[in-house]
């Protein structure tokens, strides 16, 4: 007696993941090419003997706190994905409301920052060079807390499980580079100046 | 149940690769009209550069002749591509449907909105600026905005594109065993993800700068092209073009029965797609070290040359066998023979003018080796149209047409060529507004003569256009059925049968 066999399962690739990844690498690529051309009027402006930013204008405090949020974030973001791949609703509620928040505080942070330091966009190629540099990395935050927050809907509406977590992943693709592009804005505007 | 959505509808939310392959390629066409109109002008008004005859400033000139390169990059040979790209590539791998058709749709939606602002921009004195800051600051802003948007619109759709190779492929077909010009697509998409965006960062740098009080330094109009220029030349355009190389192999290999897919000719389109990386080559920034960069350009420039090379090998000894060439494919194959024809001599030009005693890096051969390039690759696009056609439309192909409109093409973008490289070695600069044309040149009958037959070049560019708009309309409309498989290839895309809508 002949025995249809069931067909083999189809590793289905996650095209969620490697989507993110195409644009996130879009998104490493925008901020490359600023930060190419701030260490290259930088370096032109200190070689001419000039000021770069004003003395104490940019201040240490805020930045850092910025890094540090963002560093909480990072856990909160894995653990929402794990409580996501592990069917944990309710710590992937948690996790994700949570990774919300230090989202939005970094950009209240942030907002406040420019309300403080008192110079004006400008004042020279540094200045705005800073704002649309931690500009364009704060409409990328805020696209993530969209983000968080449309996973949270679905969350809610029971449709993030361990069968369908592609999303939270693929969030968390993205949440890691927004991060990961904070640590050169840290490192290179706040520390290095 | 009765579907009741109006046409309005159905065409603004249908996710359909095939029918948003059909809005890409009409919609370039009309950009491609556009800047061939353009390019005509600025010619027009080469012919005699002792006075204005049809703009009345040099701004005016400038301001044409960048919209000619802009409007041909960003509104005409990427969105051509990805028209293509859009409808072949699932068919190709094997996949039922694009992968985010969703995201597809609205990238083309959000292109259309971009290119109509990019025109409209230009057309109110705004551009991307003029070098004695004489346009309209808002319209120069609005064109950046339609800049952007057309970016975006084809990073979506090249994303979606991508994503469907890598990850919606069918079980068991790996990237080594997909059709070249799938491949070619992959490698192309990729370094346009990896460019594109740099140009956004441009753009963003000048927009910022240039809105609500006086520029520091990038929002000046008269710096704005020169900031975004290097995305408009050698050798960034290399990349812009690279599917090209995936047609002609396909078109051959079919025309001549003749399987061509093998891991050599993948890495001589890598290769070529590595030497058109450009997004380092942004001479505004040029401070410090500029011998490093100076050696890299001149290096890569040369690399571009075997690596076309590389890729005409791989599909030469295809073509030795004569008797085995099928004589139906004639227009495919002579349209995609030509257009790596044209690629091969803009590689060329552009090697040549890297040279730095020849002194031809700001003269008219830059002009020579864009549109030689560009050209190819819009010649390809024909031969693609040509070949795949029936996919695309659904309708029996007029070869005939195609191929008068290719050929018209093809000769007006050699003669405009040839006398363009040509007069670069009298001093004529790329830039000819009235004013720059006495510190250039020596004015002598020679380099009259050679920008008559450079508007004449034009002139064919653009009938050959016109031509092409022409037929494809007449193929839309006819109500001659679909053969099925006209060559009787072998790739997958001839085989699958689509419905993909998505609810």
């Amino acid at each position: 007696m002949a025995t249809i066999l069931p067909p083999a399962p189809l590793n289905r690739p996650r095209t969620l993941m490697v989507g993110t990844a195409f644009i996130t690498s879009a998104a490493l690529m925008f901020f490359g090419c600023l930060f190419s051309i701030y260490f290259s009027i930088r370096s032109d402006t200190l070689a001419w003997g000039m000021e770069w930013f004003p003395e104490n204008a940019i201040e240490l405090v805020p930045g850092g706190m910025n890094m540090a949020t963002l560093s909480i974030s990072v856990a909160t973001m894995g653990w929402a994905a794990y409580a996501v791949k592990n069917d944990d609703r309710i710590h992937a509620y948690l996790a994700l409301i949570l990774t919300a928040v230090m989202g939005i505080a970094m950009i209240n942070q942030t907002v406040f920052y420019y309300m403080d330091i008192g110079l004006p966009i400008d004042h020279s190629e540094a200045a705005l060079l800073l704002y649309v540099i931690t500009g364009a990395h704060l409409v990328m935050v805020g696209i993530g807390v969209i983000w968080l927050g449309l996973l949270l809907l679905r969350a809610f509406g029971g449709q993030d499980t361990s069968r369908h977590r592609d999303l939270v992943s693929a969030a968390s693709i993205y949440w890691y580079s927004t991060v990961f592009i904070y640590i050169f804005i840290w490192l290179f505007i706040y520390i290095g100046k | 149940m009765k579907n009741e959505s109006t046409v309005v509808e159905r065409i603004v939310t249908t996710t359909e690769s095939v029918t948003l392959s059909r809005y890409w390629m009409v919609s370039a066409l009309i950009g491609l009209l556009f800047s061939s109109v353009a390019g005509l002008l600025v010619s027009l008004e080469r012919i005699d550069l002792s006075s204005a005859s049809i703009f009345s400033t040099a701004d005016d000139v400038f301001q044409f002749w960048t919209a000619h390169r802009v409007a041909l990059v960003l509104i005409a040979v990427l969105p051509l591509m990805i028209g293509l790209a859009t409808a072949i590539v699932p068919r190709q791998v094997g996949s039922s449907r694009l992968v985010f058709p969703r995201m597809s749709a609205f990238s083309f939606w959000v292109w259309l909105f971009g290119a109509l602002i990019i025109i409209i921009g230009f057309l109110a004195n705004g551009g991307v600026g003029t070098p004695d800051a004489t346009s309209e600051t808002q319209s120069v802003a609005l064109t950046l905005v339609g800049v952007l948007l057309t970016i975006i619109g084809i990073c979506g759709a090249s994303t979606s594109v991508l994503t469907t190779i890598v990850a919606g492929r069918a079980p068991g077909i790996s990237l080594l065993n997909i059709p070249a010009f799938s491949w070619s697509v992959l490698v192309a998409g990729t370094m346009w993800l990896a460019t594109l965006p740099v140009l956004v960062a441009n753009t963003v740098l000048v927009y910022v700068d240039m809105r609500g009080r006086a520029p520091v330094n990038f929002g000046s109009e008269a710096v704005v092209w020169e900031q975004l220029s290097w995305a408009f030349t050698h050798p960034q355009i290399y990349l812009w073009v690279l599917p090209l190389l995936g047609i002609v192999a396909e078109i051959i290999s079919a025309a001549f029965k003749n399987k061509i897919s093998n891991p050599f000719l993948f890495t001589a389109i890598g290769l070529t797609g590595a030497a058109g990386f450009g997004a380092y080559a942004q001479t505004y920034f040029d401070i410090g070290t500029p011998v490093f960069e100076e050696a890299f350009s001149i290096i890569q420039a040369f690399i571009a040359i075997p690596a076309v090379l590389l890729v005409v090998a791989f599909i030469s000894p295809k073509i030795k066998d004569l008797k085995g060439f099928d004589k139906q494919t004639t227009t495919p194959a002579v349209l995609a023979t030509l257009s790596i024809v044209l690629l091969l001599h803009g590689v060329v030009v552009g090697a040549v003018h890297v040279i730095g005693p020849l002194e031809l890096s700001t003269r008219s051969t830059v002009s020579a080796q864009i549109v030689l390039t560009l050209g190819a690759g819009v010649l390809a696009c024909m031969a693609a149209f040509s070949w795949w056609g029936e996919l695309l439309i659904g309708k029996s192909i007029s070869q005939r047409k195609i191929l008068i409109s290719g050929l018209t093409f093809h000769f007006g973008v050699g003669i405009f060529a040839v006398a363009d490289f040509l007069v670069g070695f009298t001093g004529q600069n790329d830039f000819t507004g009235v004013s720059e044309f006495a510190a250039g040149t020596d004015g002598s009958s020679w380099v009259e003569t050679l920008n008559i037959i450079s508007f004449i070049g034009s002139l064919l560019i653009l009938l050959g256009v016109i031509a092409a708009i022409a037929t494809t309309v007449q193929h839309v409309l006819s109500k001659t059925p679909a053969t099925g498989n006209p060559w009787g290839a072998d790739t997958l895309e001839w085989k699958s049968k689509e419905k993909e809508e998505v609810a």
